[in-house]
C-alpha cells in the first residue's frame, strides 16, 4: 500500500437533515404502461416495412466451415436475403472489443471460417415474417469439418491444447499475478494456513425478454437509426458505428425499455450490428429479436465460471493475516470486456476483513463455449463467495465461532484502503451484523440446529458478511496492462432539467434506459428533493445517442449515485441563474436571497419572495427585465464524471480508487438438506444491507429480494451446462432452471445506513446487492449443515447429484 | 421459435378423425388434444407434422362418467376439470392427487387427460396413475376400438402400442370408492417442473395387515414401471417402518434409471427410494384412516 | 398454407382474422389484433409470461395456435383496466411495486385473476403456490404475493389497508 503518494480524496460533503422525498418509498412513475401492457418494449415496435432476421447457429462445438450452399434459402418464400458469415466479413469489420487482443482473438457478428461454440451464428435470413425466416434457415446447407473442442478451461491452458483462436497461438487470452502488500512476509508470520479448491460455474442473467434491435439504414442520407434494449453506453456505443463502417456522427442509437437486464443487455451490439448489416442489405427497417434458445446459446453474456486455488493465512486467534488467489476463468470462446470481472473481485477482494496483503493470479481460459459477458455482480460476487468459504472454512478448523472470527477482523476505521489501493468510503459492519442476527433469531435457529441434529435432521444456518461495491471507474478496464492501449477515464453520466414557462419540470436522461430499475422514479425524486416539487409532476424523456450527452449507462450499481450527481449539478446551475434572476425581479442583492419551499426569498423577508413559476416566465418570454448577459430559458445540463477516481501506480502495486462508494451486506439463510434426495429447502431467510441513504427504499428493498432470488438460482439450479464435446446440454427453460416462487422464500429485510461522505445525499448503489450475497450465504449453510458427515461443498450449483455425491464420497472414506 | 407449416382441420366426430388421419397418412399427421406437449415440440422443430386434427370440437371424448364397475374419462377432457371433478374424487382420489403434481395449473387447463397418456412421456405423472389403477385404455382406428390395458399401452419412451390413424378415445378406471388409501409423490427439481421420479400407490389393509398393493413408479425407465417386489414384501405385513424399508430396499434393487444432467443414476436411485417411502407411508396411513 | 378464418373475441370485443393455422394466438393477439401486453418470454410453455385467460381460464399463448382458439373468449391485460380507472391488481402491484421490468407483469395479473376468482381469499402461501405457474426474474416474487393478497383484499370488498411496506426505513425526519 503506498499511503505517501495517494491522492487526497475529495472534500466531505454534509448531508442535509429532513428530506422530503429522498428516501420516501413512493410509487414508480414508469409503472402504470406496463400494468397496462404498454410498455414499449423493442418486440412492440413495427416499422412500416419491417423485415425480420433468423439466425442460423452451429451445431458443432467446434469445426471448421467448409461450404454454405444458400440458394435454396434464397429462393424460399417471403426471404429477401441470406447473409453468411463471409459475407458478413465484408459488410462490417468486427464487434467493439474491450479484450486484451482483439485482434487475435477476433469477434465478429457471424462465424467466418470456423465456428467455436454451438450457437455461434454461421448465417442470417431476412424475411417477410420470423416464421418464414426460420423456414428458410432450414434451407440452409452448411458443411462443417469437426474440430476436437476444448471445454475444461484448465485443460484449455495444458500444452498442445486444441486452440480457440489459431492467430492468439495460446488459449490463455491473459495471464498476471498482482502483489499488494508484503504477501510473503504475511504468509510467514501466521500461524496457520487454509487450503482449497473452488469452483463456480457459469449462469447468466436471462431476463424474460430477449436482445433485440430494430435497423433502419436510409441510402438516401446514410442515417443508421437503430432501436434497441442494449443498456447503451452512449460514451461508447459509437463504436458500433466502425463496426458497420459509418462515421459516428450518422448513427442514432434510441434506448428502449428492456424486460429487465441483470447485465444482459449491457452493450449488447451484437443484434445491433446484425439487424444494420441486413437493413442496409435489403434497404428497409429490420429487426432481429433473439428467441429463448438464441439468448441462451448465443447471447455473449453468460457470467463467471471460475477455478479458485485459495490459500487464506491467519494467527490461531482467527486474525487474518493475508491471502493468495489463483483464479482460472472460464471466458468461453471470445473475451469482449477483458479481464474487468477480475477488477470488480480486486475492488472489494479482502471483504470487510482487515486482510493486509494480497496475490491475485488471474488467468482467462478460452473455450468452446458462448462468451462471458455481464451478471449481476459482474465478478465481484463470485470473489465475495470464495473468500467467506474460506472464512468458513478457517473457523471450522480454528474452532471458531462463524460470528466471532468475522468481528474480529472486520475494519472499522473509514475510510478504508484495502491493499489493492480501492477505498471503502464508510461502513459499520458490526451494526448490519447485529440487525441481521437479531432479524435472523440467530440464536433460536442455533438451538433449533441442535434439536434437529438430534431428530437425525440436517438445518444449516449461513452467515456471511461481504461488500457490494458500486460505480465503477474507467481504469477498471485498463489497469490490467502496464501500457495500455486506450487508458480512457471517462465514466460519466449526464442530465438536462429544463424548467418550462409553467414552471413544470422535465429532465432528460441519456441513453439511460429502463431495465427494471427506475431512473425515472430515482430522478422524479431526486428533483422533487431539489424544487420541492412532487416526483410524480416531473416529466421525464430519454435522449438517444445522436443528440445525447455522454452517458455511460447503468452497470455496477452507479446508476442512482451518477444520475444523483447529475441532477446535483444540474440544479446548481438552475438555482444559480434563477438566483440572479430573482435578484433583478425583487431588486435585491442575490447573495441575500434564500431557496425556501419551491422558491427564493429575501432572507429574513419571506414575503418577498418569487416561486420557480413566476422566476420561470420571466426567464422565457420578459428578456428585457434581465441583463444582457442572460440568456432566455431555464434549462441546464451536467455531464457528471466519477466523483473520486485515482490513477494506478505505474508498477500497479496499487491500483488506484476505481470503486469507492462500498455497500455492507450480512445475509443469514437457514436450511435444510435432505440427505436422501439432495434437496435443499429454506427455513427462514433474513438479508440486511448497508447501501447508504436510500432514495426509495421499497425499490431497493425490491432488488433485494429479485437478487436473491437469482442468487438462489445460482447457488441450487442454475447452470449453462456443456458436455465434453462441447454440446448445450441446457439450452431452453426445460433444462435451465429458473427458480419458481416455491423455490424462494419469503425474506426479511432489515435496512443500516452509513451514507458516504462523497456521493450526494450519501448514496451508494445496491441494485446487485442481493445477488452478491446469496450464493456465498447458500453454500456456508449448506456446509453448515453437513458438517456433522464430514461434507463440505465447494462447487455451484449444489445441485442433488453434487451433494449426494459428496455425502456418499464423505461416507466411503471414514 | 416459430412452428413449421402444417395443414389442419377441426371435425366434430371420431370417424371423421380416422378419416382425416387415413387421407393425409403421407403428410405425417398428428392428433392435437392440449398440445401442450405437442406445440413446444413444433416451436422447437422437433416435431414437424404435416397435418394436424384438432380434436378439440369432438364431443364424444369428453366424457366424464360413473358406469357400474368403472369411472369413464373422455380422452379430451382437460386435466383441470378431472382435477375439479367430485366424482373423481371418490372414484379415484389418486388420480386428483396426481394431477396436482402435472406442470401447472395453466398447463393442466389445455392438457387432456388422453393426451399425457398418448404422449407417454417417462417422466409424466398420469400413465404411472393408470398402470396403478388398472385402467384401461380405449381406442378407434382404421381396424376399429380396442381395449388395452395400461400393462400393455405403454411400451417404450413416447412409444405406446397406438398404431397409425389410431387414437385413444377413453380411460376406464376400475371403481374403487373407500377401497385402501392412495398417495401420490413426486420429486422435481423446481416446482411445477418435469419430475426425476414419480411413485403412485394404492394400498388396502385389511384388520392392519396389507392385503393388497398397487405401486408404480415414473421416471425411472422407458414406461412407468411396477415396483412388484416392494408390493410383495408389504404383502400380509403390518407395514411396520421396518417392512417399509424393506419394500424399498426390494424396489430400488430392480432399478437402474438412465442419467442425465438432472441426476444420475446413484441420484434417482436415491430419490426413488425417498418418494417409494413417502408415498407408501402416505398410502398406509390414509388406508388406516378410513377403516 | 392455407389460412383459416377465425374469430376471437378479445376483452368483449369480437374480431375475424384470417390466419395459417401454424401462427401461435401469441403472435395472433399482438400483431393481427395490435394488441402488445402480452409478451413472449420462451415459446416453449415454460415462463408463462404469455399468460391469457381463454374462456375464463388461464393459458399458455405461445403453445396455442389461434385455430384452437376459434370461437372463444379471451381476456388479456389490456382488459382489465376500466378506463381511465386500474383494477385493483394493477393499483395494488403499483403500490407494492410488484414488478419491476414490467415484462412478466401482464401474464402475472391474468393469472392473478385466476387465482383470486377460484379462492378469493387466498393466504399467501396459497397466492405463492398460484403464481408458480409464472417466472419472474425481478421482483423474487415477495412484492407481488403482497399485492395479489391485497387485492384481493379490497376485490372482497374489505377496506383498502393503509400502504405499507415491508422496509423499516422511513424517511429521515
Amino acid at each position: 500500500m503506498t499511503t505517501a503518494s495517494r491522492p487526497a480524496p475529495p472534500p466531505i460533503r454534509t448531508h442535509k437533515d429532513g428530506r422530503n422525498w429522498v428516501g420516501k418509498s413512493i410509487r414508480r412513475l414508469e409503472d402504470p404502461k406496463f400494468l397496462r401492457g404498454r410498455g414499449g418494449y423493442i418486440g412492440d415496435m413495427t416499422l412500416p416495412g419491417m423485415l425480420h432476421v433468423a439466425v442460423l447457429s452451429s451445431p458443432y462445438a467446434h469445426a471448421r466451415i467448409t461450404g454454405i450452399n444458400t440458394n435454396a434459402a434464397l429462393a424460399a418464400p417471403g426471404v429477401h436475403a441470406v447473409i453468411t458469415g463471409a459475407q458478413a466479413a465484408e459488410l462490417t469489420d468486427p464487434l467493439p472489443d474491450f479484450g486484451p487482443n482483439p485482434a487475435a482473438h477476433t469477434w465478429r457478428c457471424l462465424a467466418v471460417e470456423k465456428v467455436r461454440y454451438v450457437g455461434e451464428g454461421v448465417a442470417v435470413v431476412v424475411a417477410d415474417s420470423r416464421y418464414l425466416a426460420e423456414d428458410a434457415l432450414a434451407l440452409i446447407d452448411v458443411e462443417y469439418e469437426p474440430l476436437p473442442p476444448v471445454v475444461d478451461p484448465e485443460r484449455a491452458l495444458d500444452e498442445g491444447a486444441p486452440l480457440v483462436h489459431e492467430d492468439l497461438g495460446s488459449n490463455c487470452a491473459y495471464e498476471r499475478t498482482f502483489q499488494f502488500g508484503e504477501v510473503d512476509r504475511d504468509f510467514a508470520d501466521a500461524d496457520i494456513v487454509i487450503t482449497d479448491r473452488l469452483r463456480w460455474r457459469r449462469s447468466g442473467g436471462q431476463p424474460l425478454e430477449t436482445v433485440g434491435a430494430i435497423a433502419d439504414f436510409d441510402i438516401a442520407t446514410g442515417q443508421l437509426t437503430v432501436h434497441t434494449n442494449s443498456l447503451s453506453f452512449t460514451s461508447y456505443l459509437f463504436m458500433v458505428a466502425g463496426t458497420l463502417k459509418i462515421p459516428a456522427n450518422k448513427l442514432d442509437i434510441r434506448p428502449m425499455p428492456a424486460g429487465g437486464s441483470f447485465g444482459s443487455k449491457l452493450f449488447a451490439t451484437k443484434p445491433t450490428v446484425i439487424a444494420a448489416m441486413c437493413s442496409r442489405a435489403v434497404g428497409r427497417p429490420v429487426v432481429y429479436l433473439e428467441d429463448r434458445v438464441d439468448n441462451i446459446s448465443n447471447c455473449d453474456h453468460h457470467g463467471s465460471d471460475r477455478v479458485y486455488d485459495v490459500q487464506l493465512a491467519l494467527m490461531r486467534d482467527g486474525t487474518m493475516r493475508s491471502i493468495k488467489i489463483d483464479t482460472v476463468d472460464d471466458y468461453g470462446a471470445y473475451i469482449q470486456f477483458g479481464v474487468g470481472h477480475h477488477g470488480n473481485a480486486l475492488a472489494q477482494v479482502v471483504g470487510p476483513y482487515r486482510i493486509a496483503s494480497v496475490e491475485y493470479r488471474v488467468r482467462a481460459a478460452l473455450t468452446n463455449k458462448n462468451q462471458q459477458g455481464a451478471y449481476r455482480g459482474f465478478g465481484s460476487e463470485v470473489n465475495n463467495w470464495m473468500l467467506e468459504q474460506m472464512v468458513d472454512k478457517a473457523a471450522r478448523e480454528l474452532g471458531l465461532d462463524p460470528v466471532e472470527i468475522r468481528r474480529r477482523n472486520f475494519i472499522r476505521d473509514f475510510p478504508y484502503f484495502i491493499p489493492t489501493g480501492n477505498v471503502y468510503d464508510s461502513g459499520d459492519y458490526d451494526g448490519v451484523l447485529d440487525k441481521a442476527l437479531k432479524l435472523a433469531e440467530y440464536d433460536h435457529w442455533r438451538s433449533e440446529q441442535v434439536k434437529a441434529r438430534e431428530e437425525g435432521r440436517y438445518i444449516g444456518i449461513g452467515l456471511i458478511t461481504a461488500q457490494e461495491r458500486s460505480v465503477f471507474s474507467a481504469t477498471e478496464f485498463w489497469f490490467w496492462f502496464d501500457t495500455p492501449g486506450a487508458p480512457v477515464t471517462s465514466m460519466p453520466e449526464s442530465v438536462t432539467l429544463k424548467v418550462d414557462a409553467t414552471g413544470g419540470i422535465t429532465a432528460t436522461l441519456y441513453s439511460c434506459a429502463f431495465w427494471g430499475n427506475s431512473p425515472e422514479t430515482m430522478v422524479a425524486q431526486l428533483v422533487a428533493e431539489e424544487f420541492d416539487c412532487d416526483p410524480h409532476d416531473v416529466s421525464i424523456v430519454y435522449q438517444g445517442s445522436k443528440n445525447g450527452l455522454p452517458a455511460t449507462g447503468p452497470g455496477g450499481s452507479r446508476t442512482t449515485v451518477m444520475l444523483a450527481g447529475a441532477v446535483e449539478g444540474a440544479t446548481a446551475k438552475i438555482k444559480a441563474k434563477a438566483r440572479r434572476a430573482t435578484g433583478y425581479m425583487l431588486e435585491a442583492n442575490p447573495d441575500d436571497l434564500e431557496w425556501v419551499d419551491g422558491g427564493y426569498q429575501v432572507k429574513g423577508s419571506p414575503e418577498a419572495r418569487k416561486t420557480l413559476a413566476e422566476i420561470a416566465v420571466m426567464l422565457h418570454l420578459f428578456k428585457h427585465s434581465f441583463p444582457e448577459d442572460m440568456e432566455s430559458g431555464l434549462e441546464e445540463s451536467k455531464v457528471f464524471d466519477h466523483p473520486y477516481t485515482t490513477m494506478p501506480s505505474a508498477d500497479r502495486k496499487d491500483l488506484g480508487v476505481f470503486y469507492p462508494f462500498m455497500g455492507h451486506a450480512c445475509h443469514v439463510p437457514v436450511i435444510e438438506v435432505d440427505i436422501e434426495t439432495g434437496q435443499v429447502s429454506f427455513l427462514s431467510y433474513a438479508a440486511v444491507h448497508d447501501c447508504g441513504t436510500l432514495v426509495n427504499p421499497r425499490s431497493l428493498a425490491g432488488h433485494i429480494v429479485g437478487g436473491t432470488a437469482q442468487g438462489i438460482g445460482t447457488a441450487l439450479y442454475e447452470e449453462f451446462v456443456y458436455d465434453e464435446d462441447g454440446q448445450l446440454l441446457t439450452s431452453s427453460f426445460l433444462d435451465y432452471l429458473i427458480p419458481t416462487a416455491m423455490e424462494v422464500p419469503e425474506l426479511k429485510i432489515g435496512h443500516h445506513e452509513t451514507p458516504s461522505p462523497w456521493t450526494p445525499h450519501g448514496i451508494k448503489g445496491g441494485g446487485e446487492g442481493g445477488r452478491m450475497m446469496a450464493p456465498a450465504a447458500i453454500n456456508v449453510a449448506v456446509n453448515d449443515a453437513l458438517a456433522p458427515l464430514g461434507v463440505r461443498l465447494t462447487e455451484l450449483p449444489m445441485t442433488p447429484d453434487r451433494i449426494l455425491a459428496a455425502i456418499r464420497a464423505a461416507r466411503e472414506s471414514r | 421459435m416459430k412452428p413449421p407449416p402444417f395443414r389442419y382441420a377441426a371435425p366434430t366426430t371420431v370417424e371423421e378423425v380416422l378419416d382425416l388421419l387415413a387421407a393425409n397418412a403421407d403428410a405425417e399427421p398428428r392428433v392435437l388434444a392440449g398440445g401442450q406437449s405437442l406445440v413446444p415440440l413444433m416451436n422447437f422443430r422437433l416435431a414437424q407434422p404435416g397435418f394436424l386434427v384438432d380434436l378439440r370440437l369432438v364431443e364424444a371424448l369428453t366424457t366424464l362418467r360413473t358406469e357400474r364397475d368403472v369411472f369413464v374419462i373422455g380422452a379430451m377432457v382437460r386435466q383441470s376439470a378431472v382435477e375439479r371433478s367430485p366424482e373423481v374424487a371418490l372414484a379415484a382420489p389418486l388420480l386428483v392427487e396426481a394431477l396436482g403434481y402435472v406442470a401447472h395449473p395453466p398447463i393442466r387447463n389445455s392438457g387432456t387427460v388422453g393426451g399425457s397418456l398418448a404422449h407417454a412421456d417417462p417422466s409424466a405423472e398420469l400413465p404411472a396413475v393408470a398402470l396403478a389403477l388398472d385402467a384401461e385404455l380405449l381406442t378407434a382406428g382404421p381396424r376399429g376400438t380396442r381395449t388395452i390395458p395400461a400393462a400393455e399401452f405403454f411400451r417404450g419412451p413416447f412409444t405406446t402400442a397406438l398404431e397409425p390413424g389410431e387414437i385413444l378415445t377413453e380411460v376406464r378406471i376400475p371403481r374403487r370408492e373407500g377401497v385402501g388409501g392412495y398417495a401420490f409423490v413426486e420429486f422435481a427439481r423446481t416446482h411445477g417442473n418435469f419430475a426425476l421420479v414419480g411413485v403412485a400407490a394404492v394400498i388396502e389393509m385389511e384388520k392392519d395387515i396389507v392385503t393388497g398393493a398397487s405401486i408404480t413408479l415414473s421416471g425411472v425407465a422407458s414406461t412407468p414401471v411396477r415396483a412388484a417386489a416392494a408390493e410383495r414384501a408389504l404383502a400380509g405385513t403390518s407395514a411396520d417402518a421396518a417392512t417399509i424399508e424393506v419394500a424399498v430396499d426390494a424396489a430400488a434393487d430392480e432399478l437402474s434409471p438412465a442419467g442425465d444432467l438432472h441426476g444420475s443414476t446413484a441420484t434417482r436411485t436415491g430419490i426413488a427410494r425417498n418418494c417409494l417411502r413417502r408415498g407408501i407411508q402416505l398410502a398406509l396411513s390414509r388406508a388406516q384412516d378410513r377403516r | 398454407m392455407d389460412k383459416h378464418d377465425i374469430t376471437l373475441i378479445v376483452n368483449g370485443h369480437s374480431s375475424t382474422v384470417s390466419v395459417e393455422p401454424r401462427k401461435l394466438l401469441v403472435d395472433v393477439l399482438r400483431e393481427d389484433l395490435g394488441l402488445k401486453g402480452t409478451h413472449i418470454g420462451c415459446e416453449h410453455g415454460v415462463c408463462g409470461t404469455c399468460t391469457v385467460l381463454l374462456n375464463g381460464r388461464s393459458i399458455r399463448s405461445c403453445i396455442t395456435f389461434a385455430v384452437q382458439a376459434d370461437g372463444a373468449e379471451i381476456r388479456t391485460v389490456e382488459g382489465l383496466a376500466n378506463g381511465a380507472d386500474l383494477h385493483p391488481l394493477q393499483d395494488e402491484f403499483w403500490t407494492k411495486q410488484g414488478l419491476q421490468c414490467g415484462y412478466c407483469t401482464p401474464g402475472m395479473l391474468m393469472r392473478a385473476c385466476e387465482i383470486i376468482e377460484q379462492n378469493p381469499d387466498p393466504s399467501p402461501e396459497q397466492v405463492r403456490e398460484g403464481i408458480a405457474s409464472n417466472l419472474c426474474r425481478c421482483t423474487g416474487y415477495q412484492f407481488i404475493i403482497e399485492a395479489v393478497c391485497a387485492a384481493a383484499g379490497r376485490m372482497r370488498g374489505e377496506e383498502q389497508r393503509p400502504d405499507q411496506t415491508t422496509m423499516p426505513t422511513e424517511a429521515k425526519a
